[in-house]
């Protein structure tokens, strides 16, 4: 009964002590995956926001609180956390998450509860026939993606390539993108091999890829395990060139993959080789200083292409913060529109990985500057002009 | 605590629920809705796991089958949700026939493996459909709309979710305290008892299970409407863990314990993930399943049965009326007096090399007392299971009222009119006496899962119950008969076992070893019971020990010994016989 | 399909099949002893993988102050139960079995972690280290319940994983190891060429079932472990003691436990995760041989492991599907040569 009690007390306190932000502070509210499968991948987001908010935690003297939550990389945790941050902590802008279904689940909370919502993962939500939509996605589509490699292949005369993914939403993502590709001109899709990151080995998927005999293999996985395919391809003798996306920036990718990745070219993000770009480049300066920012709060580099997401997100929210902030004040629904339509109509809005121009017709706002493609060369990725 | 508090007290919670999204904040009336969600799935756990005992670990692929079912229905295919409703009920419950058809005869762990196993695949399957969005899932599900209103809002819907919840809990009460639910109440413990008493112990098993899945099925129509968007995760087998937990944390065997323990853990999330930021900022996301586990061991140390049954304890118990009187249940009709009844021709039975029972032949006349003897071992036991069908026998014929009944299953052999009790009493200790009685009339009563949920078996409940109450009455029970059968001492367990079987309206009732353990006086009642029932046109068999009690009471003895028949006749000329004195007392006296 | 991919398809199943067979082994010990499902077994596996891997990298492992935690927790729990029964004397041989003799290995890694040293030590110091662990995690969740239902043991179980799990994901973050390879060498069987960590892994294999077999069907000792599973009070009244039966099962699942994370982690890129999946299927094969049988539990997982490699091979995104979907015949089959004596009294 006291444990009942105590239990009672402590909840009401969070219920009536969650509120208790400044009246002029900007609250946001940021989801990530923590822990679960895609942890790995959650936690570099996390890193990103990290590097993000001790880049600028206040905007025009309106100091911003950060609330970070972690969905367990489960959809329905993100929801409820989305609506937990919207309905519990009064929110005016949300962030997040790691997985693409996870992000569709924020996206639908945002567009009911009309909260601005940032998505730095893919998504593919139906744009709402009343009204404007409430969020964007900061990443490239995973189609440009795929895109981008696939034209890199066509250049170098790669005309079949085989596949192998992740059993999960992103190996689904990247093979749609190559079928696309391979409709607009790209090489021809030999495969459609799957295996889970916790598979002791891919042999098997590996032989039946060689058995359509590609000229290149076109790798769906992502993180540390991407290296499988990669490893045991060479073990049986392929000799083809390998090529990737954005999932393959993964220090420990490059680390167990070793021999065999060598070579891999993938599409990315230009923050992954900012150092190598031309002054001239448009996320040359902004760049630089998110890498200072992040190695300073994270005690590591970013080599990466999440954390770059997060802080491109980041960027866009406090031009539109800066915006919205002359008419409106936070914590108010005016100022929520305010933000939305700040988003819309801030244009060529330059981050780490794009410049970013928004419109309510649709959740993506980048294009092709927004990718290049990179080799890995002695353990380090190279820009390939 | 009378009935009518007890309505009372129902009366305020409802209420106090329905005026909730007016008190309560918008982030609580989320919690409430998920927790209603949750609560479908936990109940539909009470009934499998807490009360039929069939451990599941695959619950949430069910939620998983009907979430995708009205998804395809109104996301991508444009038809209403309610339509989505009915196919995601009929889709569910026509695979969890065919899964439990497949699966349910399995007993113990390798049934809770399969559950895991099933679970699995059905996972990896939504996956792998294209057509259903692989792991991408199906985005922008429409909201179920009541008239022209959709219900968007936490508010709105919640009055959906639990407007559902309680009326599954009241067709669930109805259930337990009905003829089905007292099948499936009758199920942990052993198909021995359950077969004896006419019960088609696969046929409940399967209707419980598929009972489960039409409620996971609600949750998952719920669920798909409430989130607007499915994918594989939320339905693979943590989840059908988590739903485990939350059944044995308000208690598997309670009705209520489902939406406590949905509450308890919904909520338990909730807090650590406020809490642990303030203990442990850097980790606190990695730490929060370590300590959600920890809790729940922890707790599962202390109050292995659940909160449910723990504050139950501190509650007055809720006063019951006896049953009234009611019209009696109709009955068989006793064969005439004196014509064979039964026939045991050449019966043996074999284990392995080990032969029970040899080559033994004899017959039971209607009307008769008949008493089977011998020593230890005799194998009369085993030729009592034989002829209930508890066993099958290896040679042999056995034929009763002119059927053969020789490869008949138990529970058809219940239903031609045998009754059996059992040498280590079956009851289950935690059924009352009546209910306990109740099982023997099953066989006698009709009314199915659906006509208890409804609550249209009123009428033979009334005729049912009374006849329990008669036959209680009859071997001297009548006085309590809401006690727990395992509350009595070892003499009346047997008198309850007796009245069971009388309640079956058998033609032949089949004893083994009745006197065993009563005291002179009651086996003096007991003699006297049977003589009555005999005077009354029953034929009784029985085995046992007590020399005076048989002779004085049966009107002809088979004696059994090493498997075979050593003999047969009146009491006086088995008594004389040499054969059966060597075999008791190892010589003539 | 051809002759050649078959022969690679073979191969690769029984490397994978032989990872099946210790955890197989492990799981079917532990139940035949104090029936107990073991789920976090395989979270054993990985820990140790992911330790080693620490160790190589000079890094403390957060394994060392996990155990140091249990210790004193199972120490204390000890020593009050003792108290309460007034066996105060025993206290000192509690303290040393719970507390001194897991801390040592502890103590020595904490003291050495960001000095190199030999592979073999290495390895020996994580084996030491890992080995307390279950017998640990036995008297802090299990001993309290040991006599509750086997629906409880269950769900306890897969709590105890999922802290597992969360505790590996704390300690070595959410990205995979591998660790130095033990042998170097490799042959070629039948044209195919074959690692010496694969021939590593299947002699281990096979020489555990073995031992087990021996172990369990002809010592005394063996069968007195056994007969503790059977019926508790019965093994009592014989003059087994259940806990210390129980704690010894645990130990030796620990070592298979150990053993099987030091050979994988060569050979697969091991994540705190890995153990659920690989210790389910693994589970599969400890089914095929009826929970009870040692040999055919090795033959039955290298069979999950050759139906894993070839439904790969057929159609990759449903191999799981079809893996699991085999489960359930084969439950099926086993179920209707096992008896159930014990099941009439579950109430």
């Amino acid at each position: 009964m006291r444990r009942v009690a105590l239990g009672f007390t402590v909840f009401a306190a969070f219920v009536f002590g969650a509120g208790a932000a400044g009246a002029q502070d900007i609250t946001v509210g940021f989801v990530t995956s923590l822990s679960g499968p895609a942890s790995s991948i959650g936690i570099n987001y996390e890193k990103g926001i990290n590097a993000a908010y001790a880049y600028q935690s206040e905007v025009d003297g309106h100091k911003i609180n950060l609330i970070k939550l972690d969905d367990g990389s489960d959809p329905s945790a993100a929801t409820q956390n989305a609506r937990k941050l919207v309905q519990q902590n009064h929110v005016d802008l949300m962030i997040g998450t790691s997985s693409a279904p996870a992000t569709n689940a924020m996206l639908t909370v945002a567009n009911e509860l009309k909260v601005p919502f940032i998505g730095v993962s893919p998504v593919n939500v139906k744009i709402p026939e009343e009204g404007h939509p409430w969020g964007i996605a900061v990443p490239q589509t995973p189609n440009l993606m795929v895109k981008v490699i696939a034209d890199r292949m066509k250049r170098e005369g790669i005309k079949t390539v085989g596949f192998i993914g992740f059993t999960d939403s992103w190996g689904d993502l990247v093979y749609n993108g190559a079928k696309a590709a391979e409709q607009n001109g790209g090489p021809k899709v030999t495969s459609n091999e799957r295996y889970t990151r916790t598979d002791t080995s891919v042999t098997a998927q590996a032989l039946k890829v060689m058995s359509t005999k590609p000229d290149a293999l076109l790798d769906g996985g992502s993180a540390t395990q991407a290296a499988l395919p990669l490893l045991e391809m060479r073990k049986l003798g392929f000799k083809g060139n390998f090529y990737g996306t954005p999932s393959l920036l993964n220090r420990d990718f490059v680390r167990v993959g070793g021999k065999a990745a060598e070579g891999v070219q993938v599409s990315a993000g230009p923050v992954i080789v900012t150092s190598q770009l031309p002054d001239s480049h448009f996320s040359k300066k902004i760049g630089t200083a998110f890498h200072e920012t992040f190695q300073k709060v994270n005690k590591s580099d970013a080599d990466d292409g999440f954390s770059g997401y997060s802080f491109d997100g980041w960027l866009i929210f406090l031009n539109a913060a800066k915006v919205a902030l002359k008419t409106a004040k936070p914590g108010t629904p005016e100022f929520r529109e305010a933000l939305m339509q700040a988003i819309y109509s801030n244009k060529d809005v330059a981050g780490v990985h794009a410049i970013y121009n928004f419109t309510p017709k649709s959740y993506y706002g980048v294009d092709e500057r927004s990718l290049v493609v990179v080799k890995l060369v002695d353990g380090k990725w190279v820009y390939q002009p | 605590m009378s009935a009518r508090t007890g309505r009372l007290i129902v009366l305020i919670a409802v209420l106090a629920l329905a005026a909730a999204p007016f008190y309560m904040a918008p982030f609580t009336i989320t919690l409430m809705n998920y927790i209603g969600v949750y609560s479908f799935v936990a109940l539909g756990l009470v009934l499998l796991t807490g009360v039929a005992g069939i451990v599941s670990f695959g619950q949430a692929s069910f939620m998983g089958i009907a979430a995708y079912a009205t998804a395809w229905a109104s996301a991508l295919m444009g038809y209403s949700p309610w339509l989505g409703l009915v196919l995601a009920i009929v889709v569910t419950c026509a695979v969890a026939a065919v899964v439990g058809i497949a699966t349910l005869r399995l007993q113990g762990h390798f049934l809770s493996l399969s559950t895991i196993a099933w679970g699995l695949a059905l996972y990896f399957t939504f996956g792998n459909i294209a057509g259903l969005g692989a792991y991408n899932g199906i985005p922008s599900i429409p909201p179920v709309s009541i008239g022209t209103m959709p219900l968007v809002g936490s508010g709105q819907i919640f009055y959906l979710i639990w407007g559902a919840l309680l009326l599954s809990l009241l067709a669930a009460h109805n259930l337990l305290g009905s003829r089905s639910g007292r099948a499936m109440r009758a199920l942990r413990g052993g198909n021995a008892l359950v077969e004896s008493l006419g019960i088609n112990a696969l046929h409940i098993r399967l209707v419980t299970f598929v009972v489960a899945a039409l409620l996971a099925a609600l949750s998952g129509w719920l669920y798909a409407h409430m989130s607007r968007f499915v994918s594989p995760t939320p339905f693979d087998v943590t989840w059908s863990i988590f739903f485990l937990m939350m059944a044995m944390v308000g208690g598997s065997g309670y009705l209520l314990g489902a939406i406590v323990g949905a509450a308890l853990i919904t909520l338990m999330k909730n807090w650590i993930q406020d809490l642990l930021p303030l203990i442990a900022p850097s980790s606190s996301g990695q730490l929060e399943i370590v300590v959600f586990s920890a809790l729940f061991i922890v707790f599962l140390q202390r109050a292995r049965d659940g909160i449910v049954p723990y504050v139950a304890q501190f509650l007055p118990e809720p006063r019951r009326e006896p049953p009234k009187p009611a019209a009696a249940l109709p009955r068989r009709p006793q064969p005439d007096q004196g014509g064979v009844l039964m026939q045991v021709e050449a019966a043996s039975r074999n284990f392995g090399g080990l032969i029970a029972v040899n080559d033994v032949s004899f017959d039971v006349r209607a009307g008769e007392i008949l008493a089977l003897i011998g020593p230890n071992g005799a194998g009369k036991t085993t030729m009592f299971n034989i002829i209930t069908g508890a066993l099958r026998a290896s040679k042999g014929r056995i034929v009763f009222a002119g059927k053969d009944i020789t490869d008949a299953p138990a529970n058809t052999i219940a239903r031609a009119g045998i009754a059996r009790t059992f040498q280590h009493v079956k009851l289950r200790p935690k059924m009352s006496l009546i209910d306990n009685v109740l099982l023997g009339a099953y066989s006698r009563t009709r009314a199915g899962f659906l006509a208890g949920a409804l609550r249209l078996d009123r009428a033979e409940e009334a005729h049912a119950r009374s006849e329990a109450m008669r036959q209680l009455e009859r071997v001297g029970l009548g006085s309590r008969p809401f006690d727990l059968a395992g509350n009595l001492p070892l003499g009346n367990q047997r008198l309850l076992e007796i009245a069971r079987a009388l309640a079956a309206d058998p033609v032949l009732l089949v004893l083994d070893e009745p006197a065993a353990g009563l005291r002179r006086q009651e086996k003096l009642k007991l003699a006297e019971l049977l003589r009555t029932l005999r005077a009354e046109g029953l034929t009784i068999l029985l085995v046992e020990h007590d020399m005076d009690f048989v002779m004085g009471l049966v009107d002809r003895i088979v004696v059994m010994e090493f498997g075979c028949k050593l003999c047969e006749g009146t009491p006086e000329a088995v008594r004389a016989d040499t054969r059966v004195q060597e075999a008791y007392l190892g010589g003539v006296v | 399909m051809n002759a050649q991919i078959a022969a690679i398809l073979t191969m690769d199943g029984v490397a994978t099949g032989a990872i099946y067979v210790l955890i197989a082994l492990g799981f079917v010990l532990i139940f035949a002893v104090t029936r107990i499902i073991f789920v976090p077994f395989g979270d054993i596996t990985a820990f140790t993988a992911l330790t080693l891997a620490d160790l190589e990298a000079k890094r403390l492992p957060g394994t060392a102050s996990m155990i140091a935690v249990l210790a004193i927790a199972a120490a204390l729990m000890e020593v009050v139960a003792l108290l309460r029964a007034g066996a105060a004397r025993r206290i000192p041989h509690a303290l040393l079995y719970y507390l001194v003799l897991p801390l040592v290995p502890a103590a020595i890694v904490w003291a050495t972690a960001g000095i190199a040293m030999p592979a073999p030590l290495r390895i020996a110091l994580t084996i030491a280290l890992i080995l307390p662990l279950a017998p640990l995690l036995d008297r802090i969740v299990f001993r309290p319940i040991a006599d509750a239902s086997v629906l409880l043991l269950l769900v306890v179980s897969v709590a105890l994983h999922f802290a597992l799990v969360g505790m590996g994901l704390l300690f070595f973050g959410p990205e995979g190891v591998r660790t130095q390879s033990l042998v170097d060498f490799s042959t070629e069987i039948a044209g195919t060429p074959v690692s010496g960590e694969t021939l590593l892994i299947v002699g281990s294999a096979a020489f555990f079932s073995f031992l087990l077999y021996l172990f369990f069907n002809f010592t005394l000792y063996g069968k007195a472990l056994h007969a503790t599973a059977m019926n508790r009070t019965g093994a009592r009244l014989m003059g087994i003691r259940p806990q210390q039966s129980g704690t010894i099962a645990f130990l030796l699942g620990s070592l298979l436990a150990a053993v099987s994370g030091v050979l994988i982690a060569p050979v697969n890129t091991v994540f705190y995760d890995s153990g659920f999946l690989i210790g389910l299927k693994a589970f599969v094969g400890a089914i095929i041989g009826g929970l009870v049988s040692f040999p055919v539990t090795a033959i039955g997982s290298v069979l999950v492991g050759l139906l894993e490699s070839f439904a790969a091979f057929q159609s990759s995104p449903f191999k799981e599907v079809i893996v699991f979907s085999i489960l359930i015949p084969v439950l099926l089959w086993r179920s209707y040569s096992f008896v159930h004596a014990e099941e009439e009294d579950e109430e």
